[in-house]
């Protein structure tokens, strides 16, 4: 494939040329702002909105009182609803930052301070906050429930008795947020009956079914538009109210309505991750290989939405092991809806590899060693095939970084102040294919257009469709304008699990091979042509270029025969990679981190970074590297500096803001070495590819972990790693 | 946002008249701090004053003082050339304090002048005793990690944000004022009973420059900020030192601490444990305990005890020329 230069949406993107949801201009616009619950738990006595009402510029004051019912309510958690409760209907309050009015005025600024006038007396509960807090209420979920897991495979506990070496260990991972650079944004303009939905959105299509079903009106009549979208990470993968709330104000309003959801409300309306508290207890023979493994992981839920958002996935599908158990159990609190957060099975991988790392050092084993001393050549039990070029991973990873044979004993790499330590630990994500159609018009400027009703997370969707039908027609990249983000397209999937690009791939591959056929026929049969009378299969395409395969100077442009033709050709192509595969389809890698720790403050620094990937085949080089490289920051995230801390008593997040929530700064992030295996799996589908995007988000946290433990000879079993963290490992160390 | 009066004010006598018109008047500096308070509903003043084209602006090194304008930009204190070579704990500090962006854009007397971190006071919808005297201080017995362990009450354990006032603590200076001096160390106050009064300025007084002895400028100094994440981010604790020195025995030294009190806190009892002494591993280690004196840790913040003491012992090892 020729990549095209550069990403086809970055001179927009950089120009500012690219308008996002919140950034389109309609005539009429109003300003929509959400007032939410400052109480986790309990009733709303009273709520008055008279000075709000009165204020100037404002045109709507919606509360329960007022607000429409809605034309559905859902009963349990059930996709794509994000969440069950439906805020504006009832003076209930189920969590912090519950939606309990919406304030539109004509400017934003007026909005703004209308929506401070509202003023709202509660009846509040105690609330019930924190994980760790409330240990005993954990309990084992029905079965059927999201992410929960009880597997026993073989008998555990005998692997562990008969175990030469065993280790035990409670690890705990941090309140998680999304913080998207781009804020959930929704903007909604009726025509009459129709209405446009300019959504910051994962998914076009979900938006437009929850939102046709929660107004009552036909699917047809609901548009919903999302051409550039700044991250999601999950949090908009699903459709939360506020998407509906504001369309409903629209309609009722006669006017169109923007809400952009401000930093602090991003940290409670469209989901987080949940905290986690796991147990792990693994044993093995002297050379390394598993006898016994069980993996127990408690996350919090919302209570009238019970998922578990930490689900186990690398467990259970990357090792070999004789007696296996995976346990989930959840304790509820009042907190919003947890949701998948960029990689969802990230806590309960970086658990376990944490977890290998310590039995490595109880055998006195290199950890790679280790790993390769269970490695599966495929996920144990499943039923379909898949091809893993894991152990690949380990050799280019382990050489790039420059993996010793033999690790220096912990602690005693010191520079000054400064512990040095190296750290590996193993990548995996479950990824899924989904549905998706495509269709390709090339135009009688012999250019094509390419649309899927998809969208661009901002993970390269734009340039991987075009590259992908640029190869398949025969055309140059230029000649190929990608069109997404609009529900007029052929239906496409969310941009969730990895899946975008593998699977609207195969859709646009397939709808280019269609279009490419079509206008061959149309040149063999036209006498015109210096192709006519040829069989199609002698045909080529290349630069833009229709030709003899074996004379490939007798030929002609594709423009030359669409314009001779007079009208556009169209051709559709589709996907249909199972919804969600079964099992077994899994993307790869090895994480080696360097890390260093100070002494005095127990600042930990990652000084290096290497992921090796098995991501089947690399669809487009710049765009997958940036993909890895962004997981390995979140890895450096959720290692050392990303929790959202929740006041117990208020049931209110008390780092609701970037300054209080921290995403690693260009300081926290060294060099970062990518390898991909790059060999395409013939099982994953027709192009090879697998799912890319989470991977390499997993794995490594652990790395990092294991290197703060080989710098320090202090384990710390929390992520993130704070100093105050690191000191306490050392003196706790000290007073053994 | 509440609607607000905006003016300009051109020389500094000019900017105390115009903010007199209004009690709830507010100077404009920089604006990194105040726009977002007015943004989160933290402040709501009526009249906005811009003071950017008062001239109080430049460095200037005089034989007695050096002194500051308040103008002056965070960044350009920091690159000034005589700074970075006399003053090492000053421009050490600026460039530890927010990111590139922020500190082209602050100011002197701005950041003198900002508002805790503490999370419950940046929250509108909590209670807190700064902001709303009386409505109760949710750190205590809530998420205080970054609270105080030092001279906080029970009425409020907030940390004083800023890394210059840190530096200019230990570098013994004064706030200058449209009309007085007032020494740094009595320029904040701790929050008592009284937690909303945090600073010695009255309503409406501009702040016109900071002054450091000039005799500081041959001392030895030196500042560490500890922090969550490597930039862009305020402190745990940090510590900044200021050491006359005669051959390796300490003549005179002044030590302050960030991070964990609601003003820059001096040291006094490590400065005295230190006066006199040659910085050996026994006196630093004293001087470190010394520092937390008096400490009253929280839930979560008891870390920071330890954090100090290792802290202030690294820095006067380093400053005192150990290493
Ligand atoms: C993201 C972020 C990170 C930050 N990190 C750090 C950090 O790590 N360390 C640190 O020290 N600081 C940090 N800061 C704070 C920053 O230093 C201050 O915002 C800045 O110094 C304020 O200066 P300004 O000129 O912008 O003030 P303004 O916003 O203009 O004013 C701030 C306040 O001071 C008052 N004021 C301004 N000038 C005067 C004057 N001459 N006399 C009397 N009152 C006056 C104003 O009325 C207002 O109340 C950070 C800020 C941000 C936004």
């Amino acid at each position: 494939m020729t990549p095209p230069p550069g990403r086809v949406d970055g001179p927009d993107k950089v120009t500012g040329a690219a308008r996002y949801a919140a950034d389109q201009r309609v005539p009429g616009l109003t300003h929509a702002v959400l007032v939410q619950s400052t109480i986790a738990r309990g009733r709303i006595t009273r709520i008055d909105t008279a000075a709000a009402e009165a204020a100037p510029g404002v045109l709507a004051v919606c509360t329960h009182e007022n607000m429409p019912r809605f034309a559905h309510r859902p009963t349990s958690w059930l996709p794509p609803h994000a969440q069950s409760t439906v805020p504006l209907q009832e003076p209930d309050i189920w969590y912090g930052g519950q939606h309990v009015a919406v304030v539109v005025a004509d400017t934003l600024e007026r909005a703004h301070e209308a929506a401070r006038l509202v003023r709202v007396d509660y009846d509040a509960e105690t609330p019930t906050i924190g994980l760790r807090e409330n240990l005993g209420r954990a309990y084992t979920p029905p079965d059927g429930t999201p992410g929960a897991l009880q597997l026993v495979r073989g008998d555990p506990e005998a692997g562990l008795a008969a175990a030469d070496a065993r280790i035990e260990a409670e690890y705990t991972t941090a309140v998680n947020h999304h913080n998207p650079i781009e804020p959930s944004a929704t903007l909604a303009v009726w025509e009459g009956e129709n209405l446009t939905l300019y959504e910051s959105t994962q998914s076009i299509t979900y938006t437009r079914e929850v939102v046709a079903e929660m107004l009552g009106v036909p699917a047809e009549r609901v548009r919903v538009v999302t051409p550039f979208l700044g991250g999601g990470f999950g949090s908009k993968g699903f459709v939360w109210p506020h998407t509906y709330i504001v369309a409903a104000v629209a309609r009722q309003l006669r006017r169109p309505v923007r809400l952009v959801l401000t930093r602090a409300q991003m940290s409670t309306s469209c989901g987080h991750r949940p905290a986690s508290v796991q147990r792990l207890r693994a044993g093995a023979t002297r050379d390394g290989r598993l006898t016994g493994l069980t993996h127990h992981i408690i996350s919090h839920s919302a209570t009238r939405d019970l998922i578990h958002f930490n689900p186990v996935a690398s467990t259970q599908a990357v090792y070999t092991c004789p007696g296996l158990r995976v346990s989930t159990q959840v304790v509820e609190v009042d907190m919003g809806t947890t949701m998948a957060t960029r990689p969802p099975s990230g806590p309960a991988n970086e658990a376990l590899e944490m977890a290998l790392d310590e039995l490595s050092w109880e055998l006195g084993m290199d950890p790679v060693a280790l790993r390769l001393a269970n490695y599966a050549a495929s996920e144990p039990g499943a039923t379909n095939p898949e091809t893993r070029f894991l152990r690949e991973c380990y050799e280019l990873g382990a050489e790039r970084f420059g993996w010793p044979r033999s690790r220096p004993e912990p602690g005693s790499m010191r520079e000054g102040e400064t512990l040095v330590g190296w750290g590996m630990a193993g990548s995996y994500h479950r990824w899924h294919g989904m549905r998706a159609q495509a269709a390709v018009e090339i135009g009688t400027d012999g250019r094509a257009i390419v649309r899927s009703g998809t969208q661009d997370i901002g993970t390269g969707t734009y340039t991987i469709m075009t590259e992908i039908a640029a190869e398949a027609l025969g055309m140059r990249p230029a000649s190929v304008r990608p069109r997404l983000g609009d529900t007029r397209y052929p239906p496409g999937p969310t941009s969730s699990g990895s899946t975008t690009a593998a699977t609207v791939g195969v859709a646009v591959r397939e709808a280019g091979r269609a279009a490419r056929e079509k206008v061959t026929a149309l040149a063999v049969a036209d006498p015109r042509s210096p192709l006519y009378g040829a069989a199609a299969g002698e045909v080529g395409a290349a630069d833009d270029r229709l030709f003899l395969t074996a004379r490939p100077r007798r030929g002609e442009t594709y423009r030359q025969i669409m314009e001779r033709h007079g009208a556009p050709v169209h051709a559709s192509g589709s996907a249909d990679l199972g919804t969600p595969a079964p099992s077994g389809a899994g993307s790869y890698g090895a994480a080696f981190a360097e890390v260093r720790v100070s002494a005095v403050t127990g600042e930990v620094r990652v000084s290096r970074m290497v992921s090796a990937l098995d991501v089947g085949r690399v669809l487009n080089a710049a765009t997958a590297r940036s993909q890895a490289i962004g997981g390995m920051i979140w890895g450096i995230g959720m290692a050392l500096t990303e929790h959202t801390l929740v006041d117990r008593r208020l049931g209110r997040i008390v780092t609701a803001n970037l300054a209080g929530y921290l995403v690693p700064v260009e300081a926290d992030v060294p060099d970062l070495d990518v390898i991909f295996v790059d060999r395409p799996d013939p099982h994953a589908n027709a192009l090879g590819a697998r799912g890319m995007g989470e991977v390499a988000g997993t794995g490594t946290a652990a790395a990092i972990a294991n290197a703060v433990y080989h710098a320090t000879g202090h384990r710390v079993r929390h992520l993130p790693i704070t100093p105050d963290l690191v000191l306490a490992a050392g003196e706790a160390a000290a007073t053994e | 946002m509440r609607p607000f009066a905006y003016a300009q004010a051109t020389s500094a006598a000019d900017a105390v008249a115009v903010a007199g018109r209004d009690p709830s008047a507010a100077f404009l500096a920089g604006g990194t701090e105040l726009l977002n308070l007015m943004r989160d509903g933290l402040a709501a003043p009526g009249l906005v004053v811009d003071v950017n084209a008062v001239p109080a602006k430049g460095i200037s090194f005089g034989e007695e003082v050096i002194r500051i304008g308040a103008l002056a930009r965070m960044a350009e204190v920091a690159r000034e050339p005589r700074v970075r070579d006399r003053l090492p704990v000053l421009s050490q500090a600026l460039l530890a304090g927010a990111s590139a962006q922020v500190r082209n854009a602050a100011s002197v007397g701005g950041n003198l002048m900002q508002r805790t971190r503490c999370w419950y006071f940046r929250d509108a919808a909590m209670p807190c005793n700064t902001r709303v005297p009386g409505s109760g201080c949710p750190a205590i017995g809530g998420e205080n990690r970054w609270h105080a362990i030092l001279g906080g009450s029970d009425a409020c354990i907030k940390v004083h944000p800023s890394d210059l006032a840190v530096a200019l603590t230990a570098l013994d200076a004064t706030v200058v004022t449209h009309d007085r001096r007032i020494p740094i160390t009595e320029f904040y106050r701790l929050p008592g009973s009284t937690p909303h009064v945090e600073t010695a300025l009255r309503p409406g007084e501009l702040i016109v420059a900071v002054e450091i002895p000039a005799a500081g400028a041959g001392f030895r100094s030196g500042y560490r900020k500890v922090r969550d994440r490597a930039s862009f981010e305020f402190a745990l604790v940090s510590v900044a030192v200021s050491l006359d020195l005669d051959g390796g025995t300490v003549r005179q030294a002044r030590i302050a601490l960030g991070g964990v009190a609601p003003r820059p806190w001096r040291a006094l009892a490590a400065e005295n444990a230190v006066r006199g002494r040659r910085l050996t591993p026994d006196v630093l280690r004293a001087a470190g305990e010394a520092a937390v004196e008096g400490a009253a840790p929280r839930e979560h913040n008891a870390f920071k005890v330890e954090l100090v003491r290792r802290t202030v012992a690294d820095v006067l090892e380093r400053v005192g020329g150990g290493r």
